[in-house]
């Protein structure tokens, strides 16, 4: 299990009249086996979150702490764009960031989640033969073969075809149901929030963190399902209220 | 774009996929009947201003040259003239090469980068005559003699590349290996070196034609081997006919590097890239 601790975390990037604040007065504590959603509009600093987590970007102020069991563990991330190594195949790809990338168990779990996201033929292609939607299952299958204990996902789904979605949604579901993953989810999409979620964090413009919802329901949720909606609705009206509709 | 089609050839071709074929095939007679074209018209302008323009033995004729050539490479120093040339570009180009890329990969040091700025580009514009003849002044026909022309002449060459390839690492991917926890010596086998490789094939490609020039202009004044010396020599004995087979050969072996060598090289190493040069 792990424990993330966010304490006044703050983060600007530039100076002087290029100075923006991307993340500000973040506290936040997330632990064990939750799926955490991260809404709010284009610019409130959702990725600069995880960047940061990831220890991609450090904190202008405030510290975060991430505790696991596996304390060498790393987590996995899936980024807003694919990211691939385009002179590499999509296995090597995946190979690239397993921990023992020459150990057979390695090729085989590479292979066993490069068929969940449904390209288990393209092992052998370069990442730029492949359809950008295709690119972005190969990041999300790289990112779950690693087999973090905690995972980061940066609108995974966002470039993908509603059904390839919906599939992907599930299996992602399925196996933090099954493996008691920590999720952080940045999402666009309200309805997905609702639907995959154990919280809900708003974020707003300047990086504030606004509003912390518990998604108290049962799994498997059904978007047709009455409470799912207003759930959805909800969570929707938090945002007309905290004015952060997009324009 | 070609080298993909055929992989995914597959056994029932549609009408469309046909005519596209038809086409590609087409597109190449194209290209070699120009290029093919382009010999017949160069050498046959050279075989009839031989004789009509000026006297043939002021300017022999590509005939003429084929003859010679058999004569030449029967005294036996065909060979060992192309192979102290080779020998020289290659040691020299070498040491440019090793001694560019660690200047290359200084600048990513900010104060390294200012401190070297203005050599490089001293290093790029100078002649190499002036290498040559500093050389020879210096060190005669020792061996630095002709190093030294050639490493001034390429190694900026190499620095200025790699320095460029250096600028433009993809910091989303190695972002992307750090967040993983990638070893620092995966990030560099598989994203630094592979994003450098084109760089430094550009520089070995335009080093080593420029590094050819210089080595046979410094083997021209201060060598007693090798092509530039042959040239002297047959130029000297007023005998054309030898030096154009060895200015025509070495052509011919500059053409085959750069078309056959470094192209064979550059397909093998950027396969990854769909658009791989056909000419
Ligand atoms: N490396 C950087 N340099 C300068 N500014 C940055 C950098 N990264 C992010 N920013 C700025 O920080 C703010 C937050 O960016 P971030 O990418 O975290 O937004 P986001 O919430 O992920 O937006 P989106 O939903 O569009 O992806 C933006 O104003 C952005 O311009
Ligand atoms: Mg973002």
């Amino acid at each position: 299990m792990a424990h993330i601790k966010i304490a006044n975390l703050r983060k600007e990037f530039g100076v002087g009249d290029d100075k923006v604040v991307a993340l500000q007065n973040v506290n936040l504590d997330i632990e064990g086996h939750v799926f955490v959603s991260i809404v709010g509009p284009s610019g409130c600093g959702k990725s600069t979150l995880l960047n940061i987590l990831s220890g991609i970007e450090t904190p202008s102020s405030g510290t975060v702490d991430i505790t696991q069991d596996r304390h060498d563990a790393n987590p996995g991330y899936v980024f807003q764009a694919a990211r691939l190594l385009p002179w590499r195949s999509v296995m090597d790809n995946l190979l690239f960031v397993q921990p023992d990338p020459d150990a057979p168990e390695a090729r085989e779990r590479c292979q066993r989640y490069l068929d969940m996201v449904h390209l288990g033929d393209k092992g052998d292609k370069f990442p730029g033969e492949l359809s950008g939607g295709m690119q972005q299952r190969v990041g999300i299958a790289r990112a779950f073969a690693v087999e973090p204990d905690v995972l980061f996902m940066d609108e995974p789904f966002s470039h993908l075809d509603a059904i390839t979605a919906r599939s992907l949604r599930r299996e992602l579901h399925d196996m933090w149901q099954a493996t008691g993953k920590t999720i952080l989810f940045v999402t666009h999409d309200v309805g997905e929030a609702v639907e995959l979620s154990s919280r809900i964090l708003v974020f707003a413009k300047g990086g504030r963190l606004e509003d912390d919802i518990t998604v108290d329901m049962p799994f498997p949720r059904d978007a047709a399902d009455e409470n799912v909606a207003v759930a959805k609705a909800h969570v929707l009206k938090k945002f007309e209220d905290l004015d952060l509709v997009a324009t | 774009m070609t080298a993909v089609q055929e992989r995914q050839e597959q056994p029932g071709k549609s009408a469309e996929e046909e005519r596209l074929e038809a086409e590609l095939r087409r597109e190449k007679q194209r290209k070699w009947f120009w290029r093919i074209l382009g010999y017949i018209v160069v050498l046959g302008v050279w075989e009839l201003s031989s004789g009509w323009v000026l006297e043939e033995n002021l300017l022999p004729g590509p005939i003429r040259i084929i003859q010679t050539f058999p004569e030449i490479v029967a005294t036996g120093r065909f060979f060992s003239s192309f192979g102290a040339t080779l020998t020289r570009i290659i040691v020299g180009f070498g040491i440019a090469l090793i001694l560019g890329s660690a200047i290359g990969l200084l600048t990513q040091i900010k104060w390294f980068e200012n401190f070297f700025r203005d050599f490089q580009t001293v290093g790029l514009t100078s002649p190499g005559l002036v290498w040559a003849l500093v050389g020879l002044i210096i060190w005669g026909f020792q061996p630095m003699g002709w190093i030294f022309p050639i490493v001034m002449v390429t190694f900026a060459l190499v620095s200025v590349n790699i320095a460029e390839g250096v600028r433009s690492l993809p910091k989303d991917l190695i972002d992307m290996a750090k967040a993983f926890g990638t070893p620092q010596h995966r990030r560099q086998r598989e994203i630094v070196i592979p994003h450098l490789a084109p760089f430094i094939f550009t520089a070995v490609r335009f080093g080593f034609s420029i590094g050819w020039k210089v080595t046979v202009l410094t083997e021209v004044f201060s060598s007693n081997e090798g092509i530039g010396f042959e040239m002297r020599v047959s130029s000297q004995l007023f005998q054309l006919d030898v030096f154009f087979t060895w200015v025509l050969s070495f052509f011919v072996f500059a053409l085959f590097l750069e078309k056959v060598v470094l192209q064979y090289f550059e397909r093998r190493f950027f396969h990854w890239r769909q658009e791989v040069s056909t000419a």
